[in-house]
């Protein structure tokens, strides 16, 4: 059974299909990239799958089970978290404390009636918390408030808070838009880490190929909301429609 | 492993209890500060009274970021209640009809809570405004029977245990000064207890939780945070301070009527808010107290009279631009100004040792 599977999936804004019959799975431990050119789908179909949205058609199953009746944050405790394409931290909040409300929401659910017990008495959400910052390279700057931060780190926050959740699967858009070259390979080396270190299954919308290439198990292309290839990145490089696609969109 | 009650629960406790102690004292009776200030120990219950109401509400406002301008629905439902059990029931343990206003003011907020915060923003504000006003009007008319309208009903049998007189004078010398009367000790108590709630409310995951959805509403669901309930429990939480404090006022005032009920007042909860700080918790009682000290003593020296106002807006500009976070605020700032090594030392403490 995969972890994650659509089916059919149709997403219409008005008269734009944004996704088209899109039918693709994610198996555990699978590290899987999705590729378009822009307004191919992509974060559409990611934002479906967190239930940020609600598909025009189609179905969403995680671990085999229909999530389309979740509210995004069930879906996080089902163990589905993203990283968003631009930053999205608690910016006044010191980067410990913005690690510690991503953990404090994985490891003790959507709501709980807690609110007499100390927070400083939660030791897991402290050991998750300083894991994950140690992980991104934000430990050193756990007492600087996140609004102060260098934009390279916001977006290792921004990975860190979804990676605090300790996902099943992590749904990262475009992780490195806008990094310079330097901010990009440390992205990069920094999935590549955690990767190895977490046994992490992801789906990663990326746009630079080199990267793609090299991260992933699979490669799925989209382009006008429509699934239209997908395989190995061997097979990805050889296929024609792909360049074709790439060849009318490729003017980034 | 860890104390009973932890180190930090102790000082803001210690000192709050301090501040309660001597504020009447220095506010009525001590030597050149009572004269400048000019105050009445009768004002000093008020204070702390309306000081609950701005905590609470702080909590609501200053850490989740949800502006209501319908509280005065859950203070004015306090005092009611209060008032309804006293004088149509002739019930004679106010502190029991005081508790029972904190469960009617969590019953309302709930209710109210949960139809307002279907939206967000400003839409939230009106809706909690209108609401507020319905209640309003309800208590005014309808429920005119009940409530006396705007005359209301007079509460004389406040008495302690149906023994004391609560406004009894209660002149207890302490090393601090007097403590004036019953009402202020019950209310010193009742303060204390608010002050410990709030803060452990604020330490618990509720706190980092509440400014999360402050700072970043949909980041805060999308790290699997379920952010209604959460802002249901902030609205929940500062309707009972709200109760609380109404309830109280109805017996220092002696009388419970519709008039609480009216929008005003929670006008008056947001300036004092600010007025305090903003998400500073204890800035409600510098708030309040800013307030009532311009209402009650600044209007009655002659050159300002009427015109306190007029002066309160002046000064609430005046404070908002020197200090964004109030005057709670703005003392934090000055404290870590001067004393800037006593905070690196408290930041450090927790990483060192047990590991
Ligand atoms: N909220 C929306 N309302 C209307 N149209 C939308 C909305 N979101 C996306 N679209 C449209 O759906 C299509 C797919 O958009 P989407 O953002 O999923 O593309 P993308 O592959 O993520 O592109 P990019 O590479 O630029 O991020 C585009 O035509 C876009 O204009
Ligand atoms: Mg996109």
């Amino acid at each position: 059974m995969p972890l994650l599977e659509t089916e059919n999936l149709v997403k219409r804004f008005g008269g734009v299909t944004a996704t088209d019959d899109v039918s693709v799975s994610i198996e555990s431990n699978e590290r899987v990239s999705l590729i378009g050119p822009n307004g191919a789908g992509k974060s559409t179909l990611i934002n479906l799958i967190t239930r940020r949205l609600d598909p025009t058609e189609g179905e969403i199953r995680f671990n085999g089970e229909s999530i389309l009746g979740l509210k995004p944050h069930d879906v996080v405790q089902r163990g589905v978290s993203k990283s968003f394409q631009t930053a999205s931290i608690f910016p006044q909040l010191p980067v410990i404390d913005n690690a510690r409300i991503a953990a404090l929401g994985a490891e003790h659910g959507a709501f709980r009636l807690n609110l007499l017990s100390r927070l400083d008495s939660y030791d897991e959400v402290d050991a998750v918390a300083r894991e994950t910052l140690q992980d991104v390279g934000l430990w050193a700057e756990r007492e600087t408030a996140a609004a102060d931060l260098p934009y390279g780190d916001k977006r290792r926050l921004e990975l860190g808070i979804a990676l605090a959740a300790e996902p099943d699967l992590l749904l990262m858009d475009e992780p490195t838009a806008g990094m310079s070259p330097e901010e990009t390979a440390a992205t990069v080396e920094l999935i590549e880490n955690v990767k190895a270190e977490r046994d992490l299954t992801f789906l990663l919308v990326e746009h630079d190929m080199e990267i793609v290439m090299n991260i992933s198990d699979r490669i799925i292309v989209l382009d006008r909301g429509s699934v239209i290839a997908q395989g190995t990145p061997e097979e990805i490089r050889e296929s024609e429609r792909v360049q074709d696609a790439y060849l009318g969109g490729a003017d980034r | 492993m860890s104390p009973r009650v932890p180190r930090d629960e102790l000082r803001v406790l210690g000192l709050t209890a301090l501040a309660v102690l001597a504020f009447p004292y220095l506010f009525a009776e001590a030597p050149v500060v009572s004269d400048v200030l000019n105050g009445y120990a009768g004002l000093a219950t008020p204070i702390l009274i309306w000081g609950i109401f701005v905590m609470g509400y702080d909590l609501l406002h200053g850490y989740t970021g949800l502006l209501s301008f319908g509280h005065a629905a859950f203070w004015g439902a306090g005092g009611m209640t209060v008032g309804a059990l006293i004088h149509h029931a002739e019930f004679s343990f106010p502190l029991v009809a005081v508790a029972l206003a904190v469960i009617v003011g969590i019953l309302l907020a709930a209710l109210i809570g949960y139809l307002s915060l279907r939206r967000g923003g400003i839409y939230f504000a009106i809706l909690t405004l209108a609401f507020g006003q319905m209640i309003y009007y309800t208590m005014l008319g309808p429920a005119g029977q009940l409530t006396n309208g705007e005359d209301g009903l007079i509460l004389d049998a406040s008495s302690l245990f149906g023994v004391i007189p609560l406004d009894a004078g209660l002149p207890v010398l302490t090393p601090l000064g007097i403590i004036p009367s019953w009402l202020y000790a019950v209310t010193g108590v009742l303060t204390l207890v608010s002050v410990a709630v709030a803060y452990r409310i604020l330490q618990s995951p509720y706190g980092l939780v509440f400014k999360a959805i402050r700072e970043n509403e949909q980041r805060a669901s999308f790290v699997g945070l379920n952010v209604w309930r959460y802002k249901l429990a902030a609205f929940v939480a500062s309707g009972a301070f709200a109760g609380l404090a109404g309830g109280l006022h109805a017996l220092q005032a002696g009388n419970a009527s519709a008039s609480p009920f009216y929008w005003i007042v929670s006008g008056d909860v947001v300036i004092m808010s600010i007025l305090g700080g903003v998400g500073t918790l204890f800035g409600g009682f510098i708030g309040a107290g800013i307030y009532l000290y311009m209402d009650n003593v600044a209007s009655s020296i002659g050159l300002i009279g009427d015109r306190w106002h007029l002066l309160l807006g002046v000064l609430f500009v005046v404070i908002v631009w020197l200090f964004p976070d109030g005057v709670w605020g703005g003392l934090r700032r000055l404290r870590s100004m001067v004393g800037s090594d006593d905070t690196t030392h408290t930041q450090t403490t927790d990483d060192g040792g047990n590991d």
